[in-house]
């Protein structure tokens, strides 16, 4: 039966909300039988992270494939997420996870020099065909790999963080990055900044990466 | 101000200006270490870029509305996550839909009637073909093929609910926002009988059971 609460929104107005909010309507509109509504929703959502995703894929699987591995991952992170009914926490989180998850199943399928069926030690791989989503019960076992940066980013303190996204990630220059943290200075600031890359290399070094010969 | 710094705040202000952001042109100049430190530091800045602000030019122009009429497909179908998966499943086993469809019908010991598994097949991966209807045997065989199993491959057809309030018009509708797949123009797809008189004993054969008949076959 459809749902006689929903409210179609403008899309000015769909443009303005989160990401969890979007989702929201989404469901909303498809249990209202609004299939004109939970596609313009869809289409904001979508282009507000397709270019991020692909270009997170062009990283790290051949380009003719990146769009494909971009565009499961996206389809599968929103419908996931929508099912899940918000449990799952921010949705920019779960996308980049469910991205990370089938970029690895890509290379996964690859690296296998036959067909999935010819592996019955395994019963074929149901980790990368369902992508053990942790909503679903009894698959929540899933280790995701941490990325070096992530791994590096974690031994600093939360002020030393923040000077790691706001000089780094958000691209601000050292005095306005200091400007917003009590106490910071700019010397500070480019200190921390290259201790975090310090950290950085080393850990890629332990793991054995950037060997490739120039 | 290292290469690598330079090539990341490049790549951070054409990602930000809406310009090309394919990173892969700017980590090819550098090498070794250096390079892989950019792809790491890139990575991580767009696991924290915001969401980009809706531009109608760009995304008609971009792959985007393909990926949104695979999500109406899961979301709005009657197939859960079929769409987004059974493509998925099938790349992975690296085989051609004709490939698949060949194996399929022979499993099913349908061979010479391809072109109707070949049909219904479609309408699976398109989100167009209720999985309740779908028999467990031809979940096993795909499953044998693709290398799932026919229990993952009936959660994921059940996963998403159908809209509730979508009638024949909306489906039909939705249906026609489906992007044409030039393969399958022309292509007619199996009907479900509505009454004796419109079927001939000849029109609703045991593939028509196996993929609309019910779940438990």
């Amino acid at each position: 039966m459809a749902n006689p609460n929903f409210r179609e929104r403008p899309d000015r107005e769909l443009e303005r909300l989160s990401d969890e909010e979007l989702i929201e309507y989404i469901v909303g509109a498809r249990d209202a039988g609004r299939l004109d509504a939970c596609n313009r929703a869809g289409a904001i959502l979508v282009h507000g992270y397709w270019d991020i995703a692909v270009a997170r894929c062009r990283l790290k699987v051949p380009p003719a494939d990146a769009e494909d591995v971009a565009g499961q991952a996206v389809v599968s992170a929103i419908t996931t997420f929508a099912f899940a009914g918000g449990s799952i926490g921010e949705f920019r989180g779960w996308l980049h996870t469910i991205v990370d998850r089938r970029i690895a199943d890509y290379h996964r399928a690859r690296e296998r020099k036959s067909p999935p069926e010819a592996l019955p030690e395994t019963g074929g791989d149901e980790d990368a065909v369902w992508g053990v989503e942790p909503w679903e019960e009894g698959e929540a076992g899933a280790i995701d790999v941490q990325s070096v940066v992530d791994q590096a980013f974690a031994e600093l303190s939360e002020t030393h963080q923040r000077v790691v996204e706001l000089y780094g990630f958000e691209d601000l220059s050292a005095v306005d990055a200091a400007a917003q943290i009590p106490d910071m200075t700019e010397a500070n600031v480019h200190q921390i900044y290259t201790r975090f890359r310090a950290r950085l290399r080393e850990l890629l070094a332990e793991a054995g990466e950037g060997d490739t010969p120039p | 101000m290292t290469d690598v710094d330079s090539l990341l705040s490049e790549f951070i202000e054409r990602q930000r200006s809406g310009g090309d952001a394919d990173p892969t042109e700017l980590v090819e100049r550098v090498e070794g270490m250096d390079r892989r430190e950019l792809e790491e530091l890139i990575d991580a800045y767009l696991r924290r870029a915001p969401r980009r602000e809706f531009d109608a030019a760009a995304y008609r122009e971009s792959g985007a509305p393909q990926v949104v009429d695979a999500l109406s497909r899961s979301l709005t179908g009657s197939a859960g996550l079929w769409p987004a998966l059974l493509p998925r499943l099938r790349e992975r086993a690296r085989l051609r839909r004709a490939e698949l469809v060949e194996r399929l019908a022979r499993a099913l010991g349908a061979a010479d009637r391809r072109a109707k598994v070949e049909a219904y097949y479609h309408k699976m991966e398109q989100g167009l073909l209720p999985a309740d209807g779908v028999s467990d045997r031809v979940l096993g065989a795909l499953g044998e093929i693709v290398g799932a199993s026919a229990e993952t491959l009936r959660r994921a057809g059940a996963a998403i609910a159908p809209p509730a309030g979508a009638g024949p018009a909306e489906q039909a509708a939705f249906a026609r926002t489906a992007l044409p797949d030039p393969a399958y123009e022309g292509m007619e797809s199996p009907t479900a009988p509505t009454g004796p008189a419109d079927h001939p004993a000849d029109a609703w054969d045991e593939v028509d059971e196996l993929f609309r008949g019910g779940g438990r076959r």
